[in-house]
């Protein structure tokens, strides 16, 4: 087997020990890397009702074949576990130096189980594993850590760590790495926090196992450049992501207050122009010509790393106009190590739920200030405000009563990105099914849906759409593990990510190859989830149900009077189904399941729940 | 007819404006605009008519807001 190391390093963390392991090629074809890797890793080996935050669950680190190794945007790393926010499967991913160094060190996979006696982190070098007190740095902010475990392992280090958000066990608590660099969207920072495991560094000094690694090494660099190329001719990194803030206005499609409205005529102070002419440095993943990490300072003076989904959720979301401010809520998010999407939803649903006087407390619109202390005592599980806001919209929502879960803007306890989708149906689809909840990193389909149909449609196109866009950015990225902005944004072609795979592993892999695997491992996470929930249904598949609710639709503007249709969504929602092969529940039927090859997993999951 | 043209991303270094009026003489379709807008990029645009998407070929009326922008497909 070349390409992949066929490594696994277990750590436990209760005992202090490690040991080696090694997974073969049946398993690596099988579910190739990243993603793949981990679905299958906690599906095996959790229980189901493994307690989140307790010490059985376990905290998985992976990589792919292709991760680390120069080609166009490798440098990200996986983390994984299951989500204390949502109860599924849970996963993200983030730029770091992790991703070559574990690979040099000789592993694909890190399983971390137990947990620590007192604060710790792990150093592994190569086949060593040194367990080390994290008391000096525990409480402290990521940054703060980051400078510690730099200046003891040097920036090339591969390190990986949690904020206070994490110690605390705030619920959408994000891993940290590099300068702005987050991932784990679903609490897996708070996951590592209920482990005592304060940071994971890596250091690695071997050859990564290559088919043809002259080749591959010739055209990775080669490639770099022409993206590099691709990205400076069409400009796209001067604006990054930040660019999509003024289109989602224009097409309302931009969180504001809470999602309550799609658009704002203070949007153009926080729009892409904005934030480049603000840059004072950019900063990026490693393996990346087409960085995208546009830094500003804050209002403390702090450089804080935005895109678009920092600026939508802490700035419009929460109807903050000055840019500056909204860097302080992103730097914080950094520092506490929070989530931004999820932090801006938190907040938003507050301000909303006190603003209808579902709850007294004093946080009002566009409050920065109040909003950055609020910042401080979710991270802290300061006082009742403080624990109430760390467990996500979702039990806020169930706290609060007051029907405040038809504005509790989440899909499966996973709070929704930064797109509005009132009235963008097939959008509002990709964030219903999506597996880990509301993530647009599954699929995003709103140009689609603008430029090749018509927008207040619920064709069957729009799911078709909906799925194919799983299969490459929820699968084929999150498997192959690479990031899709040289894809998504500058068009670089698919195919080369098969030519990368087949040069790394000596494969002869085409694109339909990795749609099976990423099918795969859809359906076992929708298996996941049931095997959690025996009573699971359809209605986990639905977004928010103010997005359904007439009095909730824009009075002016393009898509004034406008709201989505249940009864359509429906049927949107069925075609999705029987285009996947998933019962009315969307859990895959047992001949979906034995089509993909888990036969073993269908069997194991009867003995939860009944399939059809 | 006078309509008012917004550029999104890369597109405002490559008009030379973030939003600006026109004013034609005669009706045009899309196409038409961006023949007269001379960008130099010809990456695909998706093509937005007071918030909604239009084709090429759609003509373009008085009073219109249209917004270019680059095939964006979320961050
Ligand atoms: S494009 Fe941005 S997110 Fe992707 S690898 Fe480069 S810096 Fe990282």
């Amino acid at each position: 087997m070349t390409g992949w190391t066929g490594n696994i390093l277990r750590i436990n963390l209760s005992s202090r020990s490690y040991k080696k392991e090694t997974y073969d090629e049946a398993f690596a074809q099988k579910w190739v890397g990243g993603r793949g890797f981990s679905m299958k890793i906690l599906w095996d080996e959790l229980k189901p009702g493994t307690d989140p935050l307790g010490p059985d669950n376990k905290l998985i680190v992976s990589l792919g074949p292709i991760a680390g190794v120069p080609a166009p945007n490798t440098g990200k790393t996986v983390v994984a576990a299951r989500s204390p926010l949502t109860g599924g499967y849970a996963d993200g991913n983030l730029g770091s130096h992790v991703t070559s160094q574990l690979r040099k060190a000789g592993y694909d996979i890190v399983i971390f189980e137990g947990i620590f006696d007192k604060p710790g982190y792990v150093y592994i070098e190569d086949d060593k594993v040194t367990f080390f007190s994290a008391q000096e740095v525990w409480g402290k902010g990521t940054y703060a850590t980051l400078d510690w475990l730099y200046a003891k392992y040097g920036r090339g280090a591969g390190i990986l760590t949690i904020g206070q958000g994490g110690e605390n066990k705030a619920l959408f608590s994000v891993v940290r790495s590099l300068e702005g660099r987050a991932g784990g969207r679903p609490g897996i920072g708070a996951v590592m926090g209920s482990k005592l495991l304060k940071a994971i560094v890596v250091k690695g000094t071997k050859e990564i196992p290559m088919a043809n690694p002259d080749e591959y090494k010739k055209l990775g660099a080669t490639d770099l450049k022409k993206v590099g190329a691709l990205d400076k001719e069409s400009g796209w990194s001067k604006q990054g992501t930040d660019g999509i803030l003024a289109w989602c206005n224009e097409v309302a499609a931009l969180p504001v207050r809470n999602m309550r409205e799609t658009h704002h005529k203070n949007a153009w102070m926080l729009d892409g122009e904005r934030v480049d002419a603000a840059r004072v440095a950019t900063y990026g993943c490693p393996n990346c010509t087409m960085r995208c990490g546009i830094t500003v300072l804050d209002k403390e003076g702090h450089e804080s790393e935005l895109d678009y989904e920092n600026i939508g959720m802490l700035g419009s979301n929460l109807d903050i106009w000055d840019l500056a401010q909204v860097a302080s809520l992103n730097y914080l998010c950094d520092e506490y190590g929070l989530d931004t999407i999820s932090s801006g939803s938190v907040l938003g649903f507050y301000a909303d739920a006190i603003d209808r006087g579902a709850i007294k407390g004093d946080f009002r619109w566009g409050d920065a200030e109040r909003a950055k202390e609020l910042m401080r005592l979710i991270s802290h599980r300061d006082g009742e405000i403080g624990n109430l806001l760390a467990d996500g919209t979702r039990k806020m929502a169930q706290q609060i009563g007051q029907n405040s879960g038809r504005y509790a803007m989440h899909v499966k306890g996973l709070e929704i990105s930064a797109y509005n989708c009132k009235y963008i149906p097939g959008m509002a689809l990709a964030f219903g099914v999506a597996p880990i909840g509301g993530h647009h990193k599954e699929s995003w389909v709103i140009s689609f849906e603008l430029k090749q149909t018509s927008r207040d449609s619920y064709g069957r196109e729009k799911a078709q759409k909906v799925i194919d866009l799983q299969r490459i950015r929820g699968g084929l990225f999150e498997f192959i593990v690479s990031c899709r902005f040289p894809w998504v944004e500058l068009g670089w072609p698919l195919e080369n990510y098969a030519i990368y795979f087949n040069k790394a592993t000596g494969l002869n892999w085409a694109l339909d190859d990795f749609w099976k695997v990423a099918d795969r491992i859809y359906a076992l996470m929708n298996g996941f989830w049931l095997r959690e929930y025996p009573n699971w249904d359809r209605s986990m598949h639905y977004p928010p149900m103010c997005w359904f609710d007439p009095s909730n639709a824009d009075k002016e503007g393009p898509i004034a009077g406008k709201i989505l249709e249940l009864a359509k969504y429906e049927k949107l929602l069925d075609e999705y189904h029987d285009i996947r092969g998933y019962d009315n529940r969307g859990i895959p039927t047992k001949r979906t399941f034995q089509a993909l090859g888990l036969s073993e997993e269908m069997k194991q999951l009867e003995k939860y729940a009944a399939l059809k | 007819m006078k309509i008012l043209v917004k550029m999104i991303g890369p597109f405002i270094y490559d008009a030379g404006f973030n939003e600006k009026d026109f004013e034609f003489s005669n009706p045009l379709s899309v196409e038409e605009l961006l023949s007269e807008l001379h960008l130099k990029q010809g990456r695909p645009k998706i093509i937005v008519r007071n918030g909604h998407g239009i084709g090429l070929k759609d003509q373009i009326a008085d009073g219109d807001r249209i917004v270019i922008a680059p095939i964006y497909s979320g961050g």
